[in-house]
Protein backbone atom coordinates (compact mmCIF):
# COMPACT_ATOMS: atom_id res chain seq x y z
CA UNK A 1 0.00 0.00 0.00
CA UNK A 2 0.99 3.42 -0.66
CA UNK A 3 0.87 6.34 1.95
CA UNK A 4 1.37 9.58 0.19
CA UNK A 5 2.07 13.06 1.74
CA UNK A 6 4.14 11.35 4.62
CA UNK A 7 6.43 14.08 6.56
CA UNK A 8 9.96 13.04 6.88
CA UNK A 9 11.27 12.82 10.67
CA UNK A 10 14.95 13.40 9.75
CA UNK A 11 16.18 17.19 9.33
CA UNK A 12 14.47 20.64 9.95
CA UNK A 13 12.89 20.54 6.18
CA UNK A 14 10.61 18.14 7.53
CA UNK A 15 9.61 17.27 3.73
CA UNK A 16 5.97 16.09 3.71
CA UNK A 17 5.82 14.90 -0.29
CA UNK A 18 6.88 11.28 0.72
CA UNK A 19 5.68 8.12 -1.07
CA UNK A 20 6.10 5.34 1.40
CA UNK A 21 5.42 2.10 0.32
CA UNK A 22 3.94 -0.58 3.22
CA UNK A 23 3.90 -4.06 2.53
CA UNK A 24 3.33 -6.89 5.18
CA UNK A 25 3.94 -4.52 8.47
CA UNK A 26 7.12 -3.36 6.38
CA UNK A 27 8.33 -0.03 4.68
CA UNK A 28 9.24 -1.39 1.74
CA UNK A 29 10.11 1.62 -0.72
CA UNK A 30 10.11 5.20 -0.88
CA UNK A 31 10.09 8.16 -3.00
CA UNK A 32 10.90 11.47 -3.40
CA UNK A 33 12.99 11.29 -0.34
CA UNK A 34 16.59 12.46 0.13
CA UNK A 35 19.11 9.22 0.60
CA UNK A 36 19.24 10.30 4.35
CA UNK A 37 15.33 10.02 4.08
CA UNK A 38 15.45 6.64 2.19
CA UNK A 39 18.22 5.62 4.71
CA UNK A 40 15.91 6.58 7.96
CA UNK A 41 12.88 4.84 6.40
CA UNK A 42 14.42 1.54 4.78
CA UNK A 43 16.91 0.92 8.15
CA UNK A 44 14.54 1.76 10.77
CA UNK A 45 14.60 -1.52 12.02
CA UNK A 46 18.79 -2.27 11.92
CA UNK A 47 20.68 -1.89 15.14
CA UNK A 48 17.80 -1.93 17.22
CA UNK A 49 17.79 -1.81 21.19
CA UNK A 50 16.56 -5.64 21.31
CA UNK A 51 14.87 -5.65 24.74
CA UNK A 52 14.71 -3.25 27.97
CA UNK A 53 17.51 -3.58 30.27
CA UNK A 54 18.29 -2.04 33.60
CA UNK A 55 21.97 -2.59 35.39
CA UNK A 56 22.73 -4.78 32.19
CA UNK A 57 20.42 -7.28 32.80
CA UNK A 58 17.13 -7.51 30.27
CA UNK A 59 13.84 -6.67 31.86
CA UNK A 60 10.40 -6.36 30.75
CA UNK A 61 9.12 -2.55 29.71
CA UNK A 62 7.52 -2.06 33.40
CA UNK A 63 10.25 -3.60 35.52
CA UNK A 64 12.80 -0.88 33.33
CA UNK A 65 10.58 2.17 33.98
CA UNK A 66 10.44 1.45 37.77
CA UNK A 67 14.21 1.09 37.61
CA UNK A 68 14.07 4.45 35.72
CA UNK A 69 11.31 6.02 38.85
CA UNK A 70 13.89 4.68 41.33
CA UNK A 71 16.95 6.16 39.79
CA UNK A 72 15.28 9.84 39.08
CA UNK A 73 13.32 9.84 42.34
CA UNK A 74 16.63 9.48 44.26
CA UNK A 75 18.14 11.83 42.57
CA UNK A 76 18.76 15.45 43.70
CA UNK A 77 19.61 17.33 40.40
CA UNK A 78 18.49 15.37 37.44
CA UNK A 79 19.62 16.40 33.77
CA UNK A 80 16.22 15.95 31.17
CA UNK A 81 17.90 15.92 28.08
CA UNK A 82 17.83 15.22 24.19
CA UNK A 83 13.98 15.46 22.30
CA UNK A 84 14.54 17.24 19.53
CA UNK A 85 14.07 14.04 17.35
CA UNK A 86 11.11 12.96 19.04
CA UNK A 87 7.37 14.56 18.68
CA UNK A 88 5.73 17.30 21.13
CA UNK A 89 4.22 14.72 22.81
CA UNK A 90 7.22 13.18 24.16
CA UNK A 91 8.85 16.88 24.94
CA UNK A 92 5.48 18.03 27.09
CA UNK A 93 5.98 14.55 28.86
CA UNK A 94 9.90 15.29 29.55
CA UNK A 95 9.51 18.85 30.86
CA UNK A 96 6.36 18.08 33.42
CA UNK A 97 9.02 14.69 34.37
CA UNK A 98 11.65 18.07 34.94
CA UNK A 99 9.47 19.62 36.79
CA UNK A 100 8.41 16.75 39.29
CA UNK A 101 11.86 15.93 40.01
CA UNK A 102 13.35 19.53 40.33
CA UNK A 103 15.50 18.85 37.85
CA UNK A 104 17.02 20.48 34.50
CA UNK A 105 15.25 20.14 31.12
CA UNK A 106 17.25 20.82 27.92
CA UNK A 107 17.50 20.21 24.51
CA UNK A 108 19.39 19.62 21.14
CA UNK A 109 19.14 23.17 20.37
CA UNK A 110 21.69 24.14 23.05
CA UNK A 111 24.07 22.44 21.12
CA UNK A 112 23.15 23.86 17.50
CA UNK A 113 21.35 26.98 17.25
CA UNK A 114 20.96 28.42 21.34
CA UNK A 115 23.40 31.36 20.01
CA UNK A 116 20.60 31.96 17.70
CA UNK A 117 17.78 32.15 20.25
CA UNK A 118 19.63 34.18 22.06
CA UNK A 119 20.34 36.45 19.61
CA UNK A 120 17.19 36.55 18.32
CA UNK A 121 15.81 37.09 22.06
CA UNK A 122 18.29 40.47 22.06
CA UNK A 123 17.62 41.62 19.12
CA UNK A 124 14.36 40.23 17.50
CA UNK A 125 14.05 38.71 13.74
CA UNK A 126 12.64 39.06 10.31
CA UNK A 127 11.47 36.08 9.40
CA UNK A 128 9.23 34.19 6.61
CA UNK A 129 7.85 30.95 5.95
CA UNK A 130 9.86 28.30 3.16
CA UNK A 131 6.86 28.59 0.99
CA UNK A 132 6.88 32.71 1.16
CA UNK A 133 10.47 32.11 0.33
CA UNK A 134 9.99 29.73 -2.38
CA UNK A 135 7.39 32.07 -4.16
CA UNK A 136 9.32 35.66 -3.56
CA UNK A 137 13.00 35.06 -3.12
CA UNK A 138 14.76 36.41 -6.06
CA UNK A 139 18.44 36.28 -3.63
CA UNK A 140 19.34 33.98 -1.19
CA UNK A 141 22.19 33.69 0.79
CA UNK A 142 23.37 30.74 2.73
CA UNK A 143 26.16 32.15 5.46
CA UNK A 144 27.95 29.21 7.02
CA UNK A 145 25.14 26.60 5.86
CA UNK A 146 25.83 23.86 3.60
CA UNK A 147 22.26 22.26 2.60
CA UNK A 148 24.18 19.92 0.46
CA UNK A 149 24.83 18.06 3.74
CA UNK A 150 23.02 18.71 5.85
CA UNK A 151 19.40 20.08 4.57
CA UNK A 152 19.47 17.69 0.80
CA UNK A 153 16.28 19.15 -0.68
CA UNK A 154 16.47 22.37 0.78
CA UNK A 155 17.61 23.53 -2.50
CA UNK A 156 15.45 21.85 -4.81
CA UNK A 157 12.44 21.72 -2.80
CA UNK A 158 12.07 25.28 -1.34
CA UNK A 159 15.09 27.83 -1.44
CA UNK A 160 17.17 27.97 -4.89
CA UNK A 161 15.42 25.52 -7.83
CA UNK A 162 11.13 25.66 -7.55
CA UNK A 163 9.63 28.36 -9.32
CA UNK A 164 7.76 30.04 -7.45
CA UNK A 165 4.40 31.93 -7.59
CA UNK A 166 6.45 35.68 -8.25
CA UNK A 167 10.32 33.57 -9.36
CA UNK A 168 10.61 31.81 -12.19
CA UNK A 169 12.65 29.53 -10.34
CA UNK A 170 16.75 28.77 -10.17
CA UNK A 171 17.48 31.30 -13.21
CA UNK A 172 15.91 34.10 -11.55
CA UNK A 173 17.84 33.42 -8.27
CA UNK A 174 20.76 35.25 -7.69
CA UNK A 175 22.71 32.12 -4.60
CA UNK A 176 25.62 33.65 -2.64
CA UNK A 177 27.12 31.15 -0.63
CA UNK A 178 29.96 32.70 2.10
CA UNK A 179 31.75 29.73 3.82
CA UNK A 180 35.09 29.01 5.06
CA UNK A 181 35.44 26.08 2.59
CA UNK A 182 34.48 25.49 -0.67
CA UNK A 183 31.52 23.17 -0.18
CA UNK A 184 29.29 21.17 -2.60
CA UNK A 185 26.82 24.24 -1.57
CA UNK A 186 29.28 26.83 -2.40
CA UNK A 187 29.87 25.23 -6.29
CA UNK A 188 26.09 25.66 -7.21
CA UNK A 189 26.32 29.10 -6.09
CA UNK A 190 26.47 31.93 -8.35
CA UNK A 191 28.63 33.80 -6.18
CA UNK A 192 31.30 32.28 -3.42
CA UNK A 193 32.91 34.39 -0.89
CA UNK A 194 35.46 32.50 1.33
CA UNK A 195 35.77 33.91 4.55
CA UNK A 196 38.48 33.01 7.16
CA UNK A 197 37.87 31.04 10.15
CA UNK A 198 35.95 32.61 12.88
CA UNK A 199 35.97 36.19 11.01
CA UNK A 200 31.89 35.95 10.60
CA UNK A 201 31.48 38.68 12.89
CA UNK A 202 33.68 41.10 11.92
CA UNK A 203 32.26 40.90 8.00
CA UNK A 204 28.40 40.74 8.95
CA UNK A 205 29.44 44.21 10.77
CA UNK A 206 31.23 45.38 7.75
CA UNK A 207 28.66 44.90 5.38
CA UNK A 208 25.88 46.57 7.83
CA UNK A 209 28.09 49.92 7.58
CA UNK A 210 28.49 49.52 3.80
CA UNK A 211 24.72 49.52 3.91
CA UNK A 212 24.22 52.57 5.50
CA UNK A 213 27.15 53.91 3.25
CA UNK A 214 29.97 54.08 5.61
CA UNK A 215 33.19 54.31 4.28
CA UNK A 216 35.73 51.31 5.37
CA UNK A 217 39.34 52.45 5.77
CA UNK A 218 41.01 48.85 5.03
CA UNK A 219 41.20 47.05 1.86
CA UNK A 220 40.21 43.76 3.44
CA UNK A 221 38.00 42.41 5.96
CA UNK A 222 38.68 38.24 6.88
CA UNK A 223 40.40 37.65 4.00
CA UNK A 224 37.86 39.31 1.30
CA UNK A 225 38.52 42.69 -0.21
CA UNK A 226 36.24 45.18 0.77
CA UNK A 227 35.35 45.42 -3.11
CA UNK A 228 33.88 42.06 -3.08
CA UNK A 229 31.60 43.05 0.15
CA UNK A 230 30.65 46.28 -1.29
CA UNK A 231 29.51 44.78 -4.68
CA UNK A 232 27.59 41.73 -2.15
CA UNK A 233 25.65 44.18 -0.52
CA UNK A 234 24.89 46.56 -3.76
CA UNK A 235 23.48 43.12 -5.35
CA UNK A 236 21.59 42.61 -1.75
CA UNK A 237 20.25 45.97 -2.10
CA UNK A 238 19.05 45.10 -5.49
CA UNK A 239 17.44 41.77 -5.05
CA UNK A 240 13.54 42.41 -4.82
CA UNK A 241 13.15 39.58 -1.63
CA UNK A 242 16.43 38.50 -0.02
CA UNK A 243 16.51 35.46 2.20
CA UNK A 244 19.62 35.04 4.12
CA UNK A 245 19.80 30.70 5.86
CA UNK A 246 22.56 30.69 8.07
CA UNK A 247 23.65 27.24 9.68
CA UNK A 248 26.24 26.17 12.38
CA UNK A 249 29.42 28.13 10.84
CA UNK A 250 28.31 31.31 12.75
CA UNK A 251 26.54 29.38 16.17
CA UNK A 252 29.69 27.00 16.47
CA UNK A 253 32.56 29.39 15.61
CA UNK A 254 33.77 32.42 17.60
CA UNK A 255 31.45 34.59 18.75
CA UNK A 256 28.71 32.31 18.75
CA UNK A 257 25.89 34.46 19.49
CA UNK A 258 27.41 37.40 18.71
CA UNK A 259 27.53 36.74 15.14
CA UNK A 260 24.00 35.72 15.05
CA UNK A 261 23.39 39.53 16.59
CA UNK A 262 25.30 40.72 13.52
CA UNK A 263 23.64 38.69 10.80
CA UNK A 264 20.28 39.92 12.59
CA UNK A 265 21.83 43.72 12.01
CA UNK A 266 22.74 43.03 8.67
CA UNK A 267 19.15 41.44 7.41
CA UNK A 268 17.62 44.80 9.87
CA UNK A 269 19.51 47.37 7.48
CA UNK A 270 18.74 45.33 4.20
CA UNK A 271 15.68 46.23 5.05
CA UNK A 272 15.71 49.95 4.51
CA UNK A 273 16.81 49.17 1.25
CA UNK A 274 14.77 46.08 0.38
CA UNK A 275 12.65 43.53 1.86
CA UNK A 276 15.15 40.83 3.79
CA UNK A 277 14.22 37.39 6.31
CA UNK A 278 16.76 35.48 8.05
CA UNK A 279 15.93 31.85 8.69
CA UNK A 280 18.36 29.46 11.01
CA UNK A 281 18.91 25.69 9.66
CA UNK A 282 17.29 23.87 11.99
CA UNK A 283 18.96 20.42 12.03
CA UNK A 284 16.88 17.98 13.76
CA UNK A 285 13.39 17.82 12.73
CA UNK A 286 11.73 18.70 15.91
CA UNK A 287 14.36 21.29 17.49
CA UNK A 288 12.22 23.71 16.57
CA UNK A 289 9.66 21.64 18.36
CA UNK A 290 11.30 21.29 21.26
CA UNK A 291 11.71 25.27 21.42
CA UNK A 292 8.18 25.85 21.03
CA UNK A 293 6.86 23.36 23.74
CA UNK A 294 9.53 24.07 26.26
CA UNK A 295 8.79 27.86 25.70
CA UNK A 296 4.70 27.17 26.09
CA UNK A 297 4.96 25.17 29.54
CA UNK A 298 8.09 27.09 31.07
CA UNK A 299 8.29 30.41 28.80
CA UNK A 300 11.82 29.39 27.66
CA UNK A 301 13.20 27.68 24.77
CA UNK A 302 15.96 25.76 26.49
CA UNK A 303 18.14 25.36 29.29
CA UNK A 304 15.40 24.95 32.02
CA UNK A 305 15.98 24.35 35.89
CA UNK A 306 13.34 23.72 38.39
CA UNK A 307 15.13 23.10 41.10
CA UNK A 308 13.40 26.03 42.88
CA UNK A 309 9.99 24.75 42.21
CA UNK A 310 9.53 27.45 39.05
CA UNK A 311 11.56 27.52 35.90
CA UNK A 312 13.94 29.71 35.22
CA UNK A 313 16.26 29.75 32.04
CA UNK A 314 20.08 30.49 32.22
CA UNK A 315 22.33 29.15 28.92
CA UNK A 316 25.65 28.51 30.05
CA UNK A 317 24.60 27.12 33.21
CA UNK A 318 21.25 25.19 32.74
CA UNK A 319 22.66 23.93 29.31
CA UNK A 320 23.50 20.25 29.18
CA UNK A 321 27.39 20.30 28.20
CA UNK A 322 27.81 22.92 31.00
CA UNK A 323 26.11 20.75 33.52
CA UNK A 324 27.58 17.68 32.81
CA UNK A 325 31.41 19.15 32.22
CA UNK A 326 30.94 20.90 35.75
CA UNK A 327 29.62 17.29 37.39
CA UNK A 328 26.98 19.06 38.62
CA UNK A 329 24.05 16.72 37.62
CA UNK A 330 24.05 13.48 39.54
CA UNK A 331 20.93 11.31 37.26
CA UNK A 332 20.29 11.82 33.37
CA UNK A 333 17.21 11.15 31.39
CA UNK A 334 18.19 11.34 27.65
CA UNK A 335 15.56 10.81 25.42
CA UNK A 336 15.69 10.75 21.32
CA UNK A 337 19.59 11.63 21.59
CA UNK A 338 22.91 10.68 22.01
CA UNK A 339 25.09 12.88 24.02
CA UNK A 340 27.66 10.35 24.58
CA UNK A 341 28.84 10.74 20.80
CA UNK A 342 27.48 14.61 20.47
CA UNK A 343 29.51 15.90 23.51
CA UNK A 344 32.76 17.11 24.14
CA UNK A 345 34.54 14.36 25.68
CA UNK A 346 35.05 16.05 29.03
CA UNK A 347 30.95 16.46 29.17
CA UNK A 348 30.63 13.13 28.13
CA UNK A 349 32.40 11.56 30.48
CA UNK A 350 30.18 12.87 33.43
CA UNK A 351 27.65 10.51 31.56
CA UNK A 352 29.38 7.69 32.54
CA UNK A 353 29.81 8.37 35.99
CA UNK A 354 26.22 8.80 36.76
CA UNK A 355 23.30 6.78 36.58
CA UNK A 356 21.61 7.64 33.03
CA UNK A 357 17.97 6.19 31.76
CA UNK A 358 17.87 6.61 27.93
CA UNK A 359 14.78 5.86 25.69
CA UNK A 360 16.15 5.01 22.50
CA UNK A 361 15.00 2.89 19.15
CA UNK A 362 18.82 1.85 18.27
CA UNK A 363 22.05 1.49 19.97
CA UNK A 364 24.24 4.19 20.30
CA UNK A 365 27.37 5.45 22.45
CA UNK A 366 24.45 6.54 25.25
CA UNK A 367 22.62 3.53 25.48
CA UNK A 368 26.15 1.54 25.75
CA UNK A 369 26.82 3.74 29.28
CA UNK A 370 23.15 3.95 30.34
CA UNK A 371 21.84 1.95 33.34
CA UNK A 372 18.50 1.72 31.93
CA UNK A 373 17.83 1.39 28.36
CA UNK A 374 14.02 1.27 27.34
CA UNK A 375 13.33 0.64 23.79
CA UNK A 376 11.18 3.26 21.78
CA UNK A 377 9.38 3.34 19.16
CA UNK A 378 10.62 5.76 15.92
CA UNK A 379 8.26 8.78 16.30
CA UNK A 380 7.08 9.55 12.15
CA UNK A 381 6.93 5.99 11.21
CA UNK A 382 6.32 3.75 14.05
CA UNK A 383 4.10 6.21 16.04
CA UNK A 384 2.68 9.62 15.16
CA UNK A 385 2.51 13.00 16.58
CA UNK A 386 3.72 16.47 15.84
CA UNK A 387 7.00 18.26 14.53
CA UNK A 388 7.85 22.32 13.60
CA UNK A 389 9.69 22.24 10.54
CA UNK A 390 12.52 25.01 10.85
CA UNK A 391 10.31 28.36 9.88
CA UNK A 392 7.79 27.19 12.68
CA UNK A 393 5.39 25.31 10.49
CA UNK A 394 3.75 22.87 12.28
CA UNK A 395 3.11 19.16 10.06
CA UNK A 396 1.85 16.19 11.33
CA UNK A 397 3.68 13.11 11.31
CA UNK A 398 2.68 9.66 10.69
CA UNK A 399 2.57 6.07 11.71
CA UNK A 400 3.24 3.82 8.83
CA UNK A 401 3.40 0.87 10.38
CA UNK A 402 3.55 -1.09 13.92
CA UNK A 403 6.23 -0.94 16.40
CA UNK A 404 8.16 -3.65 17.25
CA UNK A 405 6.15 -6.21 19.76
CA UNK A 406 6.36 -4.80 23.20
CA UNK A 407 7.74 -1.26 22.26
CA UNK A 408 5.81 2.19 22.88
CA UNK A 409 5.86 5.27 21.96
CA UNK A 410 8.50 8.03 23.61
CA UNK A 411 5.13 10.07 25.45
CA UNK A 412 3.94 6.85 26.44
CA UNK A 413 7.02 5.22 28.47
CA UNK A 414 7.40 9.37 29.97
CA UNK A 415 3.81 9.40 30.89
CA UNK A 416 4.67 5.87 32.70
CA UNK A 417 7.56 7.41 34.56
CA UNK A 418 5.82 11.03 35.22
CA UNK A 419 3.20 8.83 36.81
CA UNK A 420 5.31 6.80 38.78
CA UNK A 421 7.41 9.32 39.96
CA UNK A 422 3.93 11.58 41.05
CA UNK A 423 3.07 8.31 43.34
CA UNK A 424 6.46 8.55 44.70
CA UNK A 425 6.69 11.89 45.68
CA UNK A 426 3.04 11.60 47.69
CA UNK B 1 57.65 13.02 11.10
CA UNK B 2 55.93 16.00 9.42
CA UNK B 3 53.58 18.11 12.10
CA UNK B 4 51.27 20.39 10.54
CA UNK B 5 49.12 23.79 11.62
CA UNK B 6 45.72 23.46 10.78
CA UNK B 7 42.54 25.12 11.61
CA UNK B 8 40.12 22.74 12.24
CA UNK B 9 36.33 22.51 11.39
CA UNK B 10 33.70 20.29 11.78
CA UNK B 11 30.23 19.80 10.81
CA UNK B 12 27.48 17.53 9.39
CA UNK B 13 27.74 15.40 5.89
CA UNK B 14 25.44 13.59 4.14
CA UNK B 15 27.22 10.13 4.33
CA UNK B 16 27.16 10.93 8.14
CA UNK B 17 23.44 11.01 8.43
CA UNK B 18 23.30 8.03 5.94
CA UNK B 19 25.05 6.10 8.82
CA UNK B 20 23.59 7.07 11.73
CA UNK B 21 20.03 6.34 10.55
CA UNK B 22 21.49 2.64 9.91
CA UNK B 23 22.74 2.69 13.15
CA UNK B 24 25.53 4.17 15.17
CA UNK B 25 27.23 0.85 15.30
CA UNK B 26 26.92 0.15 11.59
CA UNK B 27 30.19 0.30 9.48
CA UNK B 28 28.68 3.11 6.68
CA UNK B 29 28.48 5.69 10.11
CA UNK B 30 31.77 4.09 11.97
CA UNK B 31 33.36 4.88 8.09
CA UNK B 32 31.60 8.63 7.88
CA UNK B 33 32.68 9.95 11.01
CA UNK B 34 36.46 8.41 12.11
CA UNK B 35 37.99 10.41 9.20
CA UNK B 36 39.24 13.90 9.20
CA UNK B 37 39.23 15.65 4.97
CA UNK B 38 42.49 17.38 4.26
CA UNK B 39 43.19 19.29 1.44
CA UNK B 40 45.62 17.42 -1.33
CA UNK B 41 48.42 19.66 -0.41
CA UNK B 42 48.37 18.90 3.11
CA UNK B 43 48.38 15.14 2.18
CA UNK B 44 51.38 15.83 0.26
CA UNK B 45 52.97 17.50 3.20
CA UNK B 46 52.03 15.17 5.30
CA UNK B 47 53.38 12.36 2.92
CA UNK B 48 50.60 9.66 4.25
CA UNK B 49 49.27 7.32 1.33
CA UNK B 50 45.22 5.94 1.55
CA UNK B 51 44.77 4.12 4.57
CA UNK B 52 47.39 5.20 6.80
CA UNK B 53 45.97 6.91 10.02
CA UNK B 54 46.41 10.75 10.86
CA UNK B 55 46.59 12.00 14.75
CA UNK B 56 45.15 15.30 15.14
CA UNK B 57 45.68 17.13 18.60
CA UNK B 58 44.17 20.34 20.05
CA UNK B 59 45.20 22.08 23.40
CA UNK B 60 42.44 19.38 24.62
CA UNK B 61 43.06 16.38 23.34
CA UNK B 62 44.20 14.16 20.42
CA UNK B 63 42.74 11.35 18.29
CA UNK B 64 43.93 9.27 15.39
CA UNK B 65 41.47 9.01 12.53
CA UNK B 66 41.51 8.12 8.73
CA UNK B 67 41.82 10.55 5.91
CA UNK B 68 40.01 11.31 2.75
CA UNK B 69 41.29 13.80 0.09
CA UNK B 70 38.90 17.29 -0.39
CA UNK B 71 39.52 19.49 -2.85
CA UNK B 72 37.14 21.91 -1.36
CA UNK B 73 39.57 22.49 1.48
CA UNK B 74 41.90 25.47 1.54
CA UNK B 75 45.93 24.49 3.26
CA UNK B 76 45.79 24.46 6.59
CA UNK B 77 41.75 23.71 7.21
CA UNK B 78 40.94 20.14 8.06
CA UNK B 79 37.52 19.31 8.00
CA UNK B 80 36.23 16.53 10.84
CA UNK B 81 32.69 15.37 10.49
CA UNK B 82 30.66 15.91 14.00
CA UNK B 83 31.29 12.20 16.17
CA UNK B 84 32.76 10.43 18.83
CA UNK B 85 36.34 10.75 17.57
CA UNK B 86 35.70 14.34 16.68
CA UNK B 87 34.31 14.82 20.29
CA UNK B 88 37.72 14.19 21.56
CA UNK B 89 39.56 17.38 20.48
CA UNK B 90 36.92 19.77 21.53
CA UNK B 91 36.85 21.66 24.67
CA UNK B 92 34.14 21.49 27.08
CA UNK B 93 33.83 25.14 27.99
CA UNK B 94 30.54 27.16 26.60
CA UNK B 95 32.09 30.66 27.51
CA UNK B 96 28.40 30.73 29.38
CA UNK B 97 26.56 29.96 26.10
CA UNK B 98 25.86 26.71 26.17
CA UNK B 99 27.59 25.78 23.19
CA UNK B 100 31.50 24.41 23.15
CA UNK B 101 33.64 26.05 19.89
CA UNK B 102 33.28 23.03 17.34
CA UNK B 103 34.62 25.26 14.61
CA UNK B 104 37.60 27.47 13.56
CA UNK B 105 39.78 25.37 16.20
CA UNK B 106 43.38 25.53 16.09
CA UNK B 107 44.48 21.67 15.81
CA UNK B 108 47.94 19.42 14.59
CA UNK B 109 48.17 17.39 12.25
CA UNK B 110 50.63 14.42 12.40
CA UNK B 111 50.86 11.13 10.03
CA UNK B 112 50.39 7.33 12.62
CA UNK B 113 48.27 6.71 15.37
CA UNK B 114 46.32 3.84 16.46
CA UNK B 115 42.65 4.20 15.51
CA UNK B 116 40.35 3.30 18.22
CA UNK B 117 37.53 1.10 17.71
CA UNK B 118 34.06 2.79 18.65
CA UNK B 119 33.47 0.41 21.86
CA UNK B 120 37.34 1.59 22.98
CA UNK B 121 35.82 5.00 22.50
CA UNK B 122 33.23 4.63 24.47
CA UNK B 123 35.02 2.35 27.25
CA UNK B 124 37.19 5.11 27.53
CA UNK B 125 34.51 7.83 28.83
CA UNK B 126 34.63 5.67 32.12
CA UNK B 127 38.34 6.13 32.71
CA UNK B 128 38.86 8.62 34.99
CA UNK B 129 40.96 12.10 34.14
Amino acid sequence: MEKVDVVCPFCGCLCDDLVVTVDGGHVTDIKNGCVVSRSKFMNHGKHRVSSATAHNEKKNIQEAVDAAIKILSHSKRPLIYGLSSTECGAISKAIEIAEVTGGVVDNTASVCHGPTILALQQVGESKASLGEIMNRADMVVFWGANPTEAHLRHITRYSVMPKGMYVEGRKARKVVVVDVRKTRTARMADKFIQIQPNGDYEVLQTMRALVRGEEIDVDEVAGIPIDELKALVTEMSEAKFGAVFFGLGLTQSEGRHMNIDAAVGLVSEMNRKTKFVLTPMRGHYNVAGANTVFTWQTGHPYAVDFSRGYPRYNPGEFTAVDLLASGEVDAALIIASDPAATFPVDAAKHLAKIPVVTLEQKKTPTTMLSEVVIPVATAGIEADGTAYRMDGVALRLSKLVEPPEGVFSDEHILDLILNGLKEAAK
Amino acid sequence: MTKIEVTLISGRTAKQGIGLEEGKPSEAYINSVCMVQLCPGDVEKLGVNEGDPVTVATDHGSVTVHWEGDEGLDSGIIFFPYGPWANQVYASGTGSTGMPLMKGIPAMVEPGGKVLLLEEIVESLREEG
